[in-house]
């Protein structure tokens, strides 16, 4: 497990596109969101998580676009599958280390930006962990999306997964909700670990069946 | 045990026959109580206090998103039996049924539309029970192209079935969101384990339609599931006897 | 419960303002099924025809 975690975090270093691009969009993003728009810091503090969610969602989407693609592709993963006989590791360290590098990146800078806009300094814990809970649930929705299009392009891959997203935006934005009005974060934040413990086991399965009828 | 069940009632060469002689069954009572449920409803069902006769559109939008859901849950079955049993009709029964699924989710999304224009004064509202009936859509048009999109079809139909198995956790969102969030939508106004809302000289030709429009949704089921098994089967010689 | 709910033809194609919206959903869903087993009837048909000429005896 610690050989394909190493390796698979060497692979994903050198795909720069991979790891920087997502997040470099989402300070563009969010940077440029209250710029093309004339809005009070009243208003823009009342819908800025929104563009928040929605970036995390797009930026969590386009990190794991062609995760298992270039592994099929060049080989890799049929040899894998021959040493293994199972891909539920590699899926497993895959999702890992893609959430490590760069699902918590993200979630930083939503924080950060977050707390620019009228988030008190207290609660920046919680938003950054909701956030990062929430990267984890949307990188194991993703990766299930890309392995199920494998190499058919990311349209693909939008439509099949971005339904199963729904339940983590709306566990999020009741998350998010729960932070500005100062009640109830525990237990949304429980629900969101218990989600992302089970979703966490569960799916790298679930992803390994996929891969496995590619491959068969 | 089951599985010996399950094989010997899943043949796509008994489905075909035994639909045939179902088929003009189905497709009698469903035109028969619809033409009875959507008169009674049009005609003959007294106006609503608060929101007129436009409310006359429920006999057609509340059958169909009811239906919407229900096929949902019919694919989710069928693809649990292709993927742990490896029936093959199964496969042919989703990828059938989806179509039909999209078409009435699309009917019972645009009847709602036109009705919130005279009851909320819009077409459209982005609250939890429009939009995630707009995800169910969204998610009928993921598992035609993902079937569409490889050559193989036994891999299409494997990928198909997991996709619509994991898809099926939605359901219970919809089903659940006029519950969750304040919503404009009303709560459901019939419910199976009773306590419905509505008076009976609109309840009735309400159930009526349902039931109509679900034997009609079965005949059109029949239909196209029966054109593509005979698509997918035309080498075997059963095919070539029935033809 | 069997009483008719209106006066006159006029009264059934206006519905008090709301035939417009009643009216034009229905006629829309009816269109949208009859074409859908249209659609499914060729199909059948379609299929039937391809698998008799690839099986006719040359």
């Amino acid at each position: 497990m610690f050989r394909l975690i190493k390796i698979e975090s060497s692979k994903l270093f050198y795909k720069l596109k991979s790891w920087l691009g997502p997040m470099l969009i989402m300070i563009l993003v969010l940077t440029a969101f209250p710029l093309s728009i004339d809005i009070s810091q009243f208003d823009l503090e009342k819908f800025y998580f929104s563009i928040i969610v929605v970036s995390l969602l797009m930026t969590s989407f386009l990190a794991t676009e062609g995760m298992f693609e270039e592994d099929f592709e060049d080989g890799s993963l049929e040899q894998e599958y021959l040493v293994e006989q199972d891909f539920y590791k590699v899926v497993l360290s895959k999702i890992f280390v893609y959430v490590c590098f760069i699902g918590v990146p993200i979630a930083f800078i939503g924080a950060i930006f977050s707390f620019a806009n009228g988030v008190a300094i207290g609660n920046f814990i919680n938003v950054f962990v909701s956030l990062s809970l929430s990267n984890l649930l949307l990188f194991n929705l993703f990766a299930f999306g890309n392995a199920l299009s494998i190499n058919k392009g990311a349209m693909l891959g939008v439509l099949t997964t971005l339904p199963l997203a729904l339940p983590v935006i709306i566990l999020l934005g009741t998350a998010i909700r729960s932070i500005q009005y100062g009640n109830g974060f525990l237990e949304i934040i429980s629900l969101m670990i218990g989600m992302g413990f089970l979703i966490s086991a569960i799916m790298p399965l679930i992803i390994s069946t996929t891969l496995k009828t590619h491959i068969d | 045990m089951i599985s010996v069940i399950i094989h010997k009632f899943s043949s796509p060469k008994s489905f075909v026959q035994i639909t045939k002689t179902l088929y003009p069954l189905f497709i009698f009572t469903g035109l028969f109580m619809l033409i009875i449920g959507w008169t009674w409803g049009l005609l003959f069902a007294p106006p609503d206090a608060v929101q007129g006769n436009s409310y006359r559109i429920i006999f057609l939008h509340v059958p169909a998103v009811i239906f919407a859901e229900l096929i949902y849950f019919f694919m989710a079955l069928c693809a649990l039996m292709h993927i742990v049993w490896r029936v093959r009709l199964a496969a042919y029964l989703i990828k059938s049924a989806a179509p039909i699924g999209a078409m009435i989710t699309f009917i019972g999304l645009f009847s709602g539309s036109i009705w919130g224009i005279p009851t909320w004064g819009t077409w459209w509202q982005w609250d939890a029970r429009i939009t995630s009936t707009l995800i169910l859509f969204i998610m009928y048009l993921g598992i035609l192209t993902l079937h569409g999109s490889f050559s193989n079809l036994e891999k299409s139909d494997r990928l198909m079935s997991i996709l619509v198995v994991i898809g099926v956790v939605n359901i219970p969102i919809i089903k659940k969101s006029v519950d969750w969030w304040s919503t404009l939508h009303q709560p459901a106004s019939i419910s199976v384990s009773g306590g419905s809302s509505i008076d009976p000289s609109m309840l009735y030709p309400l159930i009526i339609s349902v039931i109509g429009l679900g034997f009609t949704l079965i005949s059109l089921g029949i239909l196209t599931s029966r054109s593509y098994i005979l698509g997918r089967e035309k080498n075997k010689k059963w095919v070539l006897d029935h033809v | 419960m069997f009483d008719i709910a209106f006066n006159n033809v006029n009264e059934i194609i206006g519905m008090n303002g709301h035939g417009i919206y009643v009216w034009s959903v229905y006629s829309i869903a009816i269109s949208i099924l009859v074409v859908s087993f249209l659609i499914a009837k060729n199909r059948i048909k379609g299929v039937k025809r391809k698998i008799k000429i690839k099986n006719a005896p040359s």
